[in-house]
């Protein structure tokens, strides 16, 4: 029976003070979204007040209720058009934007590659005014609306597959590609079949981050937004947070917690199968599917 | 790491980048959309002692008669939020089969900015505070009144108002005053009969539980009623300068939000008491909790009339897409009865012939406790109207709002 | 990178690992001109609508393209009001310094140790407690917003837990201008962001060098400090600019947990001015404001990095 200064002075003691730590923080984390879901199945009006449980805001509601009140298909729509065209786009944009400037050396990359940093930390406010500058003064073919935010969101976007991919390709390092050509392949052709390959893992990776982050994009969406049917559901919370929210919010929140999760969870079970024989990412699970490693 | 720029490299770079940039400016202009308004720089400003007759230009005339509705369309309005019934909206939609879409704003400066950028809406709710700007703008479509056959159920006054003489842009939508919403629970003290209730906002111990308008003019004009001036329209420097002491001072006393959606908050319980729009006071009614009555709401507005008094109005704009559409719309929300469902759907009033203040007393349309909420038609001889400011003055005004807002100095 | 190839001259033409050179920046190009385009050109407008002029009617901005006619009127009124006797943009730029660096500090406070246990010592639970981490990036800030207005609203359960189910008499306005509530409104939104960076850098750690410290006696507190806490700073600037600076362009929570004019961050101030007639201007000052505050550290982040990137090799 060891006393209490033997237990403080073992290097090998588990860490309770910082499980304790942890596990606060999750619930501090989580608790308050899980909350928020629950009262989305309130059979009454309140948000605050548990009043029973019921489906009512999903469907039950004949005027309210997301499957009945057009406002807010519209609204989810648009965001999973937003989601799905943004990250078609942004994806293989970035992805050879990373591979050519990995491989050309010189100051122009050197510029582009800050350039791409900067477009990763700045505010989204300040890319969302200049844009909405743009627009508004210069007569392109653009008007405010749908085109306008994908225009938005993929600057926003485009230097997250870039990173990934950098750093992927920093892990991978040159020696495969150097053997295919010392084999006899092009530049192109080893490009082709040995490094995107060994890419995968990082560009599905970042096509199911770039995803989740755009259908719930919050300034840009809405500075850029034309009328209402080109208002997604993050704005509509928050026109609507302001107002007189009814549960019917929470419930489309909900729904768009799960088509996030689904993305997710879809990209996580491919990303297992496709480097099921990959050793460099063997131990790292979801670690390196979030593209550090 | 690359190798340093040679001094030689980046004078010649330098060199170029500025030679291109007047290029490259010049090219810019001829695609700039924006061209500096021409002609004066001065615009009309119609004030119930000025009233104004707008100019329709030739290139703008009203559509022709009798056409027929657009098939299958989206009507588009552009709106306040909860400021338009959901069953006057079916009721429309089913009349014409057509799809109706409301998107929101939350003040006029940001609605006509999105106007000016080009998006085709058909419909407006605007305020008579706009209307210079709108017509010279060149944003609004003149009505055919043929349309609108339904301005007969409308009070006499609004077919010939000071800002539209011959109501040629505009049809009046809502009447509203502005005074103090309270709720006896948090606020037992009966503010109606202090001397100057406006004192409400400077005193401690309504701190947190306060908020006013977040409206610059509305605001503003409160706190020179307050001090007794009732050109709420002024222009004198001083009087701005003791707004924007007073607001500092408000902020200290007793830190109030700033909002419109006192309607939400206040019954909610967020709120005690409230700068408010009459139709905010009724509208509570339908945002209390369960359990909670209606009787511990109240609102005050000087009995005497001499007070804001308002109206909304909506106008047609000529980049909507179905202009005829617009006008039966308009011409369905003057319909009698589909401006009483209206009513009480948002709680703001119409100006309509069949709803006096002894009918909705009669049909106990308004509970007793907020009688003082009905507008009649006497407080707009008497009350204060908050009018269209010349760019000048209205940059002044916006200068102090905008330091209040950032809960500077 | 590539083994320089001296190669004889050929009559086919250059030798093909001299074409490598052409592919790279073929395929850059595309994501260059996006940039340029995108990104750089809008800030050149913004730049022309500062220093524009403004229309004398609708009083919106004019933007005038060729820096040769640059009025600077708009910038300089925004530099004169903002210390002084006209200091009117001051206090909410002194504010949002003091709301970033709040909520950076307590981000870090709350994200290293869960990050650090994470990624070191939860051994079987790594992955389960991973996602968890994880999970907050795929709900939308709306939403969690959203939910602690939920919570700390008059009647909502933070007061009801604080009056313990009726002890006490605890009734305090949460959600009116209370700076608390705005920072740790930011804390809450932004910690997710500090904590994976923070990770994937722990988890780059070697082991045995931690280890060799506590061997060789260091206790565990000057085994942390002199240790594992100088091996991970790159970890921590990194993570800390990556939260930092786009906090600096929040508006929305301010808005959100408390609509009041005593919280306004310079975000707001932008948010006010961009629609405000005549006051477009000012919103792009205050926009190259913060891009030059947000853009010197970065460049000051990748000089340290280039330069330790030049150490190493």
């Amino acid at each position: 029976m060891r006393g209490p200064v033997a237990w403080w002075n073992d290097p090998w003691r588990p860490p309770r003070f910082l499980v304790g730590i942890t596990v606060g923080y999750l619930m501090w984390s989580l608790l308050p979204v899980a909350i928020a879901v629950l009262y989305s199945f309130n059979s009454g009006r309140s948000r605050t007040t548990w009043q029973g449980f019921s489906f009512r805001w999903y469907w039950g509601d004949k005027a309210l209720s997301v499957w009945h009140n057009d406002a807010l298909h519209t609204a989810l729509l648009q965001t999973l058009k937003l989601g799905v065209v943004t990250t078609l786009i942004t994806v293989p944009l970035g992805v050879l934007f990373a591979i050519g400037i990995d491989r050309w050396r010189g100051r122009l990359p050197a510029g582009a590659n800050f350039l791409m940093l900067i477009s990763f930390v700045l505010p989204e406010v300040l890319l969302a005014v200049a844009l909405l500058f743009v627009i508004t003064t210069i007569a392109l073919p653009i008007e405010l609306g749908t085109v306008a935010q994908v225009i938005g969101l993929i600057t926003f976007q485009v230097s997250y597959p870039a990173v990934l991919v950098r750093a992927r390709l920093a892990t991978i390092g040159p020696q495969y590609e150097e053997a295919a050509m010392d084999l006899g392949a092009s530049p192109l052709g080893a490009l082709r079949r040995i490094i995107l390959p060994m890419l995968m893992p990082a560009i599905f990776a970042s096509t199911v981050l770039v995803f989740a982050d755009v259908i719930d994009d919050f300034v840009l969406v809405r500075y850029l937004s034309g009328d209402a049917a080109t208002e997604p559901v993050s704005v509509k919370i928050y026109n609507t947070a302001r107002g007189a929210p009814t549960p019917a919010l929470n419930a489309l929140a909900t729904l768009l917690l799960l088509a996030a999760l689904t993305a997710v969870v879809i990209g996580f079970l491919v990303y297992r199968y496709l480097t099921r024989g990959d050793t460099t990412t063997a131990d790292r699970g979801i670690g390196a599917f979030a593209g550090e490693g | 790491m690359p190798e340093p720029t040679s001094r030689r490299q980046f004078l010649a770079r330098a060199a170029i980048l500025a030679a291109t940039a007047p290029t490259l400016g010049a090219f810019l202009q001829a695609c700039s959309k924006n061209a500096p308004s021409s002609s004066q720089p001065s615009m009309t400003l119609a004030a119930p002692d000025n009233p104004v007759k707008w100019p329709i230009p030739d290139d703008n005339k009203p559509i022709a008669d009798g056409l027929a509705p657009e098939k299958g369309a989206t009507l588009k309005i552009y709106n306040y939020a909860d400021y338009l019934s959901p069953q006057a909206i079916k009721a429309f939609e089913d009349q014409y089969q057509i799809k109706i879409e409301v998107s929101t704003f939350n003040d006029g400066d940001e609605a006509i900015t999105k106007l000016r950028s080009g998006v085709d809406y058909d419909i407006y709710n605007a305020n008579y505070t706009e209307i210079s700007r709108l017509v010279n703008g060149g944003l609004l479509r003149p009505l055919n009144h043929s349309y609108i056959p339904n301005i007969k159920n409308v009070w006499p006054s609004f077919t010939n108002p000071f800002y539209d003489q011959g109501w040629q842009y505009t049809v009046p939508y809502t009447i509203y005053t502005t005074g103090i919403g309270w709720r006896t629970d948090q606020v037992p003290a009966d503010v109606g009969a202090m001397k100057n209730p406006y004192d409400v906002f400077w005193d401690p111990q309504y701190k947190g539980k306060a908020a006013v308008l977040d409206d610059w003019h509305t605001t503003m004009a409160m706190v020179l009623l307050r001090q007794g001036i009732t050109d709420i329209n002024t222009s004198s420097d001083s009087n701005l300068k003791m707004i924007g002491e007073q607001l500092q001072a408000m902020v200290k006393a007793t830190s109030p939000k700033v909002t419109i959606t006192a309607y939400n908050d206040l019954p909610a319980g967020q709120l005690g008491i409230a700068q408010m729009w009459s139709g905010d006071i009724i509208n509570a009614q339908s945002y209390l909790p369960e359990g909670t009555g209606p009787e511990i709401l109240r609102y005050w507005f000087p009995a005497d009339g001499k007070g804001m008094v308002d109206n909304d109005m909506l106008v047609t704009l000529k980049g909507g897409k179905n202009p005829v559409l617009a006008h039966l719309f308009m011409n369905h929300m003057l319909d009698p009865e589909v401006a009483k469902e209206n009513f009480s759907a948002i709680g703001y009033q119409p100006p309509q012939n069949s709803i006096t203040p002894d009918s909705l007393v009669k049909e106990e349309f308004i509970p007793e406790n907020l009688r003082t909420a009905i507008v009649k038609p006497e407080y707009f001889d008497t009350g204060y109207r908050l009018l269209e400011l010349d760019p000048a003055n209205d940059a002044a005004w916006h200068t102090v709002w905008q330091t209040f807002k950032a809960g500077g100095s | 990178m590539a083994v320089p190839v001296i190669a004889a001259p050929s009559q086919h033409g250059p030798p093909r690992r001299e074409r490598v050179s052409r592919l790279w920046p073929a395929l850059a190009a595309p994501g260059i001109l996006w940039l340029l385009l995108c990104f750089v050109f809008p800030l050149y407008v913004v730049l022309c609508i500062v220093f524009g002029q403004v229309d004398p009617l609708f009083r919106t901005p004019i933007p005038v393209w060729n820096p040769l006619q640059w009025d600077p009127t708009q910038f300089s009124y925004v530099l004169t009001h903002i210390a002084g006797a006209n200091g009117i943009f001051g206090p909410a730029l002194l504010r949002t310094a003091l709301f970033v660096v709040a909520a950076s500090s307590l981000c870090l406070l709350v994200a290293f140790p869960v990050a650090y246990y994470v990624a070191r010592l939860s051994g079987k639970r790594k992955g389960l407690l991973l996602a968890l981490l994880i999970a907050p990036f795929w709900i939308s800030y709306m939403m969690r917003m959203f939910a602690w207005v939920n919570l700390l609203q008059n009647d909502g359960i933070v007061n009801k837990v604080l009056t313990l189910g009726g002890l006490l008499n605890v009734h305090v306005d949460w959600l009116t201008g209370q700076p608390v509530v705005v920072i740790l409104g930011l804390v809450y939104g932004y910690v997710p962001y500090m904590i994976l960076p923070l990770y994937a850098g722990l988890d780059r750690l070697s082991q045995p060098m931690l280890e060799a410290s506590r061997d060789l006696g260091a206790d565990r507190f000057s085994s942390f400090w002199r240790v594992t806490l100088p091996l991970c700073r790159p970890t921590i600037l990194a993570a800390v600019l990556l939260t930092c600076l786009p906090m600096l362009g929040d508006y929305f929570t301010s808005d959100m947990l408390s609509a009041s004019p005593k919280t306004a961050m310079v975000g707001n101030l932008i948010n006010d001015s961009v629609h405000a007639p005549g006051r477009t201007g000012q919103a792009g000052a205050f926009v190259m404001l913060v891009f030059l505050v947000a853009l010197l550290p970065m460049l000051y982040y990748i000089r340290v990095t280039s330069r330790r990137d030049e150490v190493a090799s």
